[in-house]
Protein backbone atom coordinates (compact mmCIF):
# COMPACT_ATOMS: atom_id res chain seq x y z
CA UNK A 1 0.00 0.00 0.00
CA UNK A 2 2.27 2.60 0.81
CA UNK A 3 4.28 2.49 -2.52
CA UNK A 4 1.05 2.96 -4.02
CA UNK A 5 0.80 6.50 -3.90
CA UNK A 6 4.50 6.86 -5.37
CA UNK A 7 2.97 4.53 -8.87
CA UNK A 8 -0.03 6.82 -8.78
CA UNK A 9 1.84 9.77 -8.86
CA UNK A 10 4.20 8.60 -11.78
CA UNK A 11 0.83 7.05 -13.84
CA UNK A 12 -0.03 10.59 -13.17
CA UNK A 13 3.00 12.26 -14.86
CA UNK A 14 3.18 9.82 -17.66
CA UNK A 15 -0.72 9.85 -18.43
CA UNK A 16 0.25 14.21 -19.18
CA UNK A 17 2.97 13.07 -20.84
CA UNK A 18 0.89 11.16 -23.44
CA UNK A 19 -1.60 14.00 -23.36
CA UNK A 20 0.97 16.25 -24.22
CA UNK A 21 2.55 14.64 -27.07
CA UNK A 22 -0.92 13.39 -28.64
CA UNK A 23 -1.72 17.31 -28.45
CA UNK A 24 1.31 18.47 -30.64
CA UNK A 25 0.40 14.93 -32.56
CA UNK A 26 -3.29 16.18 -33.97
CA UNK A 27 -1.99 20.09 -34.61
CA UNK A 28 0.42 19.05 -36.54
CA UNK A 29 -1.61 16.49 -38.72
CA UNK A 30 -4.39 20.13 -39.27
CA UNK A 31 -1.48 21.90 -40.23
CA UNK A 32 -1.24 18.71 -43.23
CA UNK A 33 1.65 16.80 -41.76
CA UNK A 34 1.61 13.29 -41.44
CA UNK A 35 0.63 11.78 -37.83
CA UNK A 36 3.94 9.97 -37.64
CA UNK A 37 6.10 13.31 -38.48
CA UNK A 38 4.25 15.24 -36.40
CA UNK A 39 4.87 12.13 -33.23
CA UNK A 40 8.31 12.09 -33.45
CA UNK A 41 8.62 15.88 -33.62
CA UNK A 42 6.44 16.15 -30.35
CA UNK A 43 8.89 13.85 -28.71
CA UNK A 44 11.78 15.43 -29.72
CA UNK A 45 10.35 18.88 -28.35
CA UNK A 46 9.64 17.27 -24.83
CA UNK A 47 12.99 15.41 -24.44
CA UNK A 48 15.09 18.37 -26.50
CA UNK A 49 17.60 15.56 -26.70
CA UNK A 50 16.99 12.10 -28.28
CA UNK A 51 18.50 9.33 -30.28
CA UNK A 52 17.04 7.01 -32.97
CA UNK A 53 17.41 4.20 -30.35
CA UNK A 54 14.70 6.53 -27.99
CA UNK A 55 12.30 7.42 -30.51
CA UNK A 56 12.07 4.05 -31.43
CA UNK A 57 11.17 3.35 -27.50
CA UNK A 58 9.03 6.10 -27.59
CA UNK A 59 6.36 5.66 -30.74
CA UNK A 60 7.27 1.65 -31.78
CA UNK A 61 7.91 3.26 -34.99
CA UNK A 62 10.26 1.73 -37.45
CA UNK A 63 14.05 3.02 -38.08
CA UNK A 64 13.38 4.21 -41.64
CA UNK A 65 10.34 6.19 -40.68
CA UNK A 66 11.91 7.53 -37.47
CA UNK A 67 15.35 8.56 -39.77
CA UNK A 68 13.71 9.53 -42.81
CA UNK A 69 11.57 12.32 -39.85
CA UNK A 70 14.88 13.45 -38.68
CA UNK A 71 16.68 13.82 -41.80
CA UNK A 72 13.76 16.56 -42.94
CA UNK A 73 14.02 17.65 -39.14
CA UNK A 74 17.91 18.39 -39.64
CA UNK A 75 17.08 20.14 -42.98
CA UNK A 76 14.58 22.65 -41.58
CA UNK A 77 16.97 23.69 -38.61
CA UNK A 78 14.69 22.05 -36.09
CA UNK A 79 17.28 19.77 -34.91
CA UNK A 80 21.17 18.93 -35.21
CA UNK A 81 22.84 15.81 -34.81
CA UNK A 82 26.20 15.29 -33.15
CA UNK A 83 27.65 12.02 -32.33
CA UNK A 84 28.33 10.57 -28.57
CA UNK A 85 32.47 10.09 -28.50
CA UNK A 86 31.88 7.13 -26.39
CA UNK A 87 29.01 5.05 -28.09
CA UNK A 88 29.11 6.67 -31.59
CA UNK A 89 25.70 7.14 -31.82
CA UNK A 90 23.96 10.04 -33.16
CA UNK A 91 22.16 12.34 -30.78
CA UNK A 92 19.61 14.47 -32.47
CA UNK A 93 18.96 17.69 -30.34
CA UNK A 94 16.40 20.80 -30.50
CA UNK A 95 17.95 23.81 -31.65
CA UNK A 96 17.25 26.14 -29.17
CA UNK A 97 14.05 26.33 -27.48
CA UNK A 98 10.38 25.13 -28.36
CA UNK A 99 9.03 29.02 -29.10
CA UNK A 100 12.91 29.80 -30.95
CA UNK A 101 11.75 26.95 -32.72
CA UNK A 102 8.45 27.93 -34.06
CA UNK A 103 9.60 31.86 -34.34
CA UNK A 104 12.11 30.45 -36.97
CA UNK A 105 9.58 28.40 -38.63
CA UNK A 106 7.97 31.85 -39.55
CA UNK A 107 11.29 33.47 -40.95
CA UNK A 108 11.11 29.92 -43.05
CA UNK A 109 7.39 30.61 -44.34
CA UNK A 110 8.75 34.25 -45.42
CA UNK A 111 11.72 32.86 -47.11
CA UNK A 112 8.57 30.63 -48.90
CA UNK A 113 6.58 33.54 -49.99
CA UNK A 114 9.69 34.95 -51.30
CA UNK A 115 10.40 31.53 -53.16
CA UNK A 116 7.01 31.29 -54.58
CA UNK A 117 6.96 35.04 -55.98
CA UNK A 118 9.99 34.13 -58.21
CA UNK A 119 8.23 30.64 -59.64
CA UNK A 120 5.12 32.51 -60.20
CA UNK A 121 6.55 35.04 -61.94
CA UNK A 122 8.00 32.38 -64.29
CA UNK A 123 4.42 30.64 -64.37
CA UNK A 124 2.66 34.32 -65.11
CA UNK A 125 5.29 34.57 -67.90
CA UNK A 126 4.42 30.41 -69.51
CA UNK A 127 0.31 31.32 -69.14
CA UNK A 128 1.06 34.89 -71.04
CA UNK A 129 1.27 33.48 -74.77
CA UNK A 130 -1.79 34.64 -76.76
CA UNK A 131 -2.62 31.32 -77.82
CA UNK A 132 -3.36 29.70 -73.91
CA UNK A 133 -5.79 32.05 -73.25
CA UNK A 134 -8.79 30.17 -75.04
CA UNK A 135 -7.61 26.78 -74.25
CA UNK A 136 -9.52 24.37 -71.27
CA UNK A 137 -8.09 25.28 -67.78
CA UNK A 138 -6.52 28.44 -68.92
CA UNK A 139 -9.42 30.42 -66.32
CA UNK A 140 -8.63 27.89 -63.65
CA UNK A 141 -4.64 28.63 -63.73
CA UNK A 142 -5.52 32.31 -64.38
CA UNK A 143 -8.02 32.43 -61.18
CA UNK A 144 -5.32 30.59 -58.73
CA UNK A 145 -2.51 33.48 -60.00
CA UNK A 146 -4.76 36.13 -59.50
CA UNK A 147 -5.59 34.78 -56.05
CA UNK A 148 -1.69 34.75 -54.99
CA UNK A 149 -1.05 37.85 -56.13
CA UNK A 150 -3.07 39.60 -53.53
CA UNK A 151 -2.64 36.21 -50.84
CA UNK A 152 1.36 36.41 -50.67
CA UNK A 153 2.04 39.92 -50.67
CA UNK A 154 -1.35 40.22 -47.56
CA UNK A 155 1.13 37.01 -45.71
CA UNK A 156 3.93 38.83 -46.64
CA UNK A 157 2.52 41.66 -44.55
CA UNK A 158 1.09 39.58 -41.30
CA UNK A 159 4.27 38.11 -40.80
CA UNK A 160 6.32 40.87 -40.94
CA UNK A 161 3.86 43.03 -39.10
CA UNK A 162 3.58 39.80 -36.46
CA UNK A 163 7.33 39.58 -35.83
CA UNK A 164 7.82 43.31 -35.57
CA UNK A 165 5.29 43.76 -32.86
CA UNK A 166 6.31 40.16 -31.00
CA UNK A 167 10.32 41.35 -31.21
CA UNK A 168 9.13 45.12 -29.98
CA UNK A 169 6.82 43.40 -26.80
CA UNK A 170 10.48 41.36 -25.71
CA UNK A 171 13.09 43.40 -24.10
CA UNK A 172 9.69 45.08 -22.09
CA UNK A 173 9.16 41.55 -20.86
CA UNK A 174 12.73 40.79 -20.06
CA UNK A 175 12.85 44.12 -17.98
CA UNK A 176 9.97 43.29 -16.01
CA UNK B 1 5.94 13.06 -55.96
CA UNK B 2 2.57 13.15 -58.90
CA UNK B 3 3.24 10.87 -61.59
CA UNK B 4 4.31 11.91 -65.04
CA UNK B 5 1.95 9.35 -66.53
CA UNK B 6 -1.61 11.53 -67.50
CA UNK B 7 -3.70 9.22 -69.07
CA UNK B 8 -6.89 11.43 -69.55
CA UNK B 9 -7.52 14.38 -67.99
CA UNK B 10 -10.65 14.82 -65.58
CA UNK B 11 -11.92 18.21 -66.62
CA UNK B 12 -10.35 17.98 -70.41
CA UNK B 13 -7.53 20.56 -69.47
CA UNK B 14 -5.80 21.55 -72.77
CA UNK B 15 -2.04 19.78 -72.50
CA UNK B 16 0.08 22.66 -72.37
CA UNK B 17 -2.33 23.70 -69.84
CA UNK B 18 -1.78 20.63 -67.71
CA UNK B 19 1.92 20.70 -68.02
CA UNK B 20 1.99 24.31 -66.09
CA UNK B 21 -0.68 22.75 -63.53
CA UNK B 22 1.83 20.11 -62.74
CA UNK B 23 4.70 22.03 -62.36
CA UNK B 24 2.91 24.29 -59.71
CA UNK B 25 1.72 20.76 -58.23
CA UNK B 26 5.60 20.07 -58.16
CA UNK B 27 6.60 22.93 -57.09
CA UNK B 28 4.49 22.77 -53.88
CA UNK B 29 5.12 19.07 -53.33
CA UNK B 30 8.90 19.47 -53.12
CA UNK B 31 8.66 22.88 -51.12
CA UNK B 32 5.88 22.48 -48.54
CA UNK B 33 7.59 19.49 -47.09
CA UNK B 34 11.15 21.77 -46.88
CA UNK B 35 9.51 25.05 -45.35
CA UNK B 36 6.04 24.01 -43.61
CA UNK B 37 6.53 20.09 -42.87
CA UNK B 38 3.31 18.97 -44.45
CA UNK B 39 3.56 15.99 -46.28
CA UNK B 40 4.42 15.72 -50.14
CA UNK B 41 0.87 14.08 -51.07
CA UNK B 42 -0.85 16.25 -49.05
CA UNK B 43 0.68 19.11 -50.85
CA UNK B 44 0.08 17.84 -54.30
CA UNK B 45 -3.63 16.84 -53.48
CA UNK B 46 -4.25 20.55 -51.73
CA UNK B 47 -2.44 21.86 -54.77
CA UNK B 48 -5.32 20.18 -57.10
CA UNK B 49 -7.97 21.58 -54.74
CA UNK B 50 -6.34 25.30 -55.62
CA UNK B 51 -6.58 24.81 -59.14
CA UNK B 52 -9.68 22.74 -60.37
CA UNK B 53 -11.48 23.13 -56.84
CA UNK B 54 -13.93 20.78 -57.12
CA UNK B 55 -12.45 17.10 -57.36
CA UNK B 56 -13.99 12.88 -56.82
CA UNK B 57 -11.44 11.04 -55.32
CA UNK B 58 -11.46 9.15 -59.01
CA UNK B 59 -10.44 12.17 -60.50
CA UNK B 60 -7.62 12.66 -57.97
CA UNK B 61 -6.45 9.15 -58.48
CA UNK B 62 -6.42 9.78 -62.17
CA UNK B 63 -4.06 13.15 -61.86
CA UNK B 64 -1.62 12.23 -59.15
CA UNK B 65 -1.82 8.61 -60.06
CA UNK B 66 -1.38 7.72 -56.14
CA UNK B 67 -3.45 4.28 -54.81
CA UNK B 68 -7.57 5.09 -53.24
CA UNK B 69 -6.22 4.60 -50.13
CA UNK B 70 -3.58 7.05 -50.20
CA UNK B 71 -6.66 9.50 -52.03
CA UNK B 72 -9.32 8.11 -49.37
CA UNK B 73 -6.38 9.31 -46.48
CA UNK B 74 -5.57 12.72 -47.95
CA UNK B 75 -8.84 13.72 -48.71
CA UNK B 76 -9.79 12.43 -44.78
CA UNK B 77 -7.14 14.73 -43.63
CA UNK B 78 -7.97 17.72 -46.33
CA UNK B 79 -11.60 17.43 -44.50
CA UNK B 80 -10.71 17.65 -41.09
CA UNK B 81 -8.15 20.19 -42.30
CA UNK B 82 -11.09 22.40 -42.84
CA UNK B 83 -9.80 22.84 -46.05
CA UNK B 84 -12.29 21.35 -48.16
CA UNK B 85 -16.24 19.69 -47.98
CA UNK B 86 -18.19 16.66 -49.31
CA UNK B 87 -21.27 16.45 -50.97
CA UNK B 88 -22.99 13.75 -52.39
CA UNK B 89 -23.94 13.63 -55.77
CA UNK B 90 -27.30 13.85 -56.39
CA UNK B 91 -28.51 10.15 -57.62
CA UNK B 92 -25.17 8.36 -57.09
CA UNK B 93 -23.56 6.93 -54.07
CA UNK B 94 -20.53 8.94 -55.46
CA UNK B 95 -19.15 12.04 -53.19
CA UNK B 96 -17.29 15.21 -54.73
CA UNK B 97 -14.86 17.30 -52.67
CA UNK B 98 -14.97 20.84 -52.97
CA UNK B 99 -12.33 23.40 -51.69
CA UNK B 100 -14.76 26.90 -51.39
CA UNK B 101 -12.14 29.44 -51.31
CA UNK B 102 -8.32 28.99 -50.71
CA UNK B 103 -7.15 28.22 -47.25
CA UNK B 104 -5.79 31.18 -46.67
CA UNK B 105 -8.68 33.23 -47.38
CA UNK B 106 -11.23 31.80 -45.94
CA UNK B 107 -12.70 31.72 -42.84
CA UNK B 108 -13.55 28.33 -42.47
CA UNK B 109 -10.15 27.43 -42.06
CA UNK B 110 -9.07 29.91 -39.89
CA UNK B 111 -11.99 29.10 -37.96
CA UNK B 112 -10.92 26.05 -37.24
CA UNK B 113 -7.33 26.93 -36.41
CA UNK B 114 -8.53 29.24 -33.80
CA UNK B 115 -11.04 26.91 -32.20
CA UNK B 116 -8.15 24.22 -32.17
CA UNK B 117 -5.95 26.43 -30.41
CA UNK B 118 -8.50 27.15 -27.70
CA UNK B 119 -9.26 23.57 -27.22
CA UNK B 120 -4.93 23.23 -26.89
CA UNK B 121 -5.07 26.30 -24.48
CA UNK B 122 -7.71 24.96 -22.26
CA UNK B 123 -6.08 21.23 -22.18
CA UNK B 124 -2.17 22.72 -21.73
CA UNK B 125 -3.80 24.52 -18.69
CA UNK B 126 -5.40 22.07 -17.27
CA UNK B 127 -2.14 19.86 -17.58
CA UNK B 128 -0.09 22.42 -16.32
CA UNK B 129 -2.25 23.24 -13.28
CA UNK B 130 -2.19 19.17 -12.25
CA UNK B 131 2.13 19.68 -12.48
CA UNK B 132 1.35 22.69 -9.64
CA UNK B 133 -0.79 20.90 -7.69
CA UNK B 134 1.23 17.70 -7.59
CA UNK B 135 4.68 19.32 -8.24
CA UNK B 136 6.39 18.56 -4.38
CA UNK B 137 5.73 14.80 -5.60
CA UNK B 138 6.67 14.85 -9.08
CA UNK B 139 9.55 17.42 -9.15
CA UNK B 140 12.53 14.61 -9.12
CA UNK B 141 10.24 12.33 -11.46
CA UNK B 142 12.22 11.54 -15.07
CA UNK B 143 10.51 13.98 -17.25
CA UNK B 144 8.92 16.31 -15.09
CA UNK B 145 10.85 19.58 -15.73
CA UNK B 146 11.27 18.99 -19.72
CA UNK B 147 7.44 18.25 -19.55
CA UNK B 148 6.57 21.45 -17.12
CA UNK B 149 9.27 23.74 -19.30
CA UNK B 150 7.49 22.24 -22.76
CA UNK B 151 3.68 22.65 -21.27
CA UNK B 152 4.81 26.53 -20.48
CA UNK B 153 6.17 27.48 -23.65
CA UNK B 154 3.55 26.28 -25.53
CA UNK B 155 1.46 28.50 -23.61
CA UNK B 156 3.47 31.33 -23.97
CA UNK B 157 3.47 30.57 -27.59
CA UNK B 158 -0.63 30.44 -27.95
CA UNK B 159 -0.90 33.90 -25.98
CA UNK B 160 0.54 35.50 -29.30
CA UNK B 161 -2.01 33.51 -31.35
CA UNK B 162 -4.99 36.54 -30.98
CA UNK B 163 -2.53 38.91 -32.47
CA UNK B 164 -1.67 37.11 -35.42
CA UNK B 165 -5.37 35.78 -36.29
CA UNK B 166 -5.99 39.62 -35.69
CA UNK B 167 -3.43 40.68 -38.27
CA UNK B 168 -4.71 37.83 -40.84
CA UNK B 169 -7.87 39.35 -40.74
CA UNK B 170 -7.15 42.57 -41.29
CA UNK B 171 -5.02 41.76 -44.54
CA UNK B 172 -6.87 39.37 -45.75
CA UNK B 173 -10.18 41.69 -44.95
CA UNK B 174 -8.72 44.38 -47.25
CA UNK B 175 -8.38 41.40 -49.70
CA UNK B 176 -11.85 40.69 -49.43
CA UNK B 177 -13.00 43.96 -49.45
CA UNK B 178 -10.97 44.65 -52.90
CA UNK B 179 -12.38 41.99 -54.35
CA UNK B 180 -16.11 43.06 -53.84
Amino acid sequence: MENSKPRLIEKKLRTIEKRLVDLLTKAGYLKGRSRKFSEITAHIYIHQEVTQKLLRKLTGYSLGTISTALQTLEKQGVVHKHSDPDTHEYHYELDGTVSQTVFRSLRDIQQFLYQMKEFFRGIEAKLSHPHLSNKKGYENIRQFLDELDIVIPAHERVFQRFQSIVSDAKPKQEVQ
Amino acid sequence: MASNKTPQDPHGFDPEIRQIEQQIVEFFAEKSPEFTGRHPIIATVMTYFDTRRSLTQQDLRKLTGFSAGTISKSVRQLMDMNVVTKETIPGTHKHVYRMEKLPFTSARYFGGTGKLLEEMEKELKEMKETLDTHAEEMKDLEGYRKIYTTITQLLELISTAPLFMALIDEEIGKFTKENK
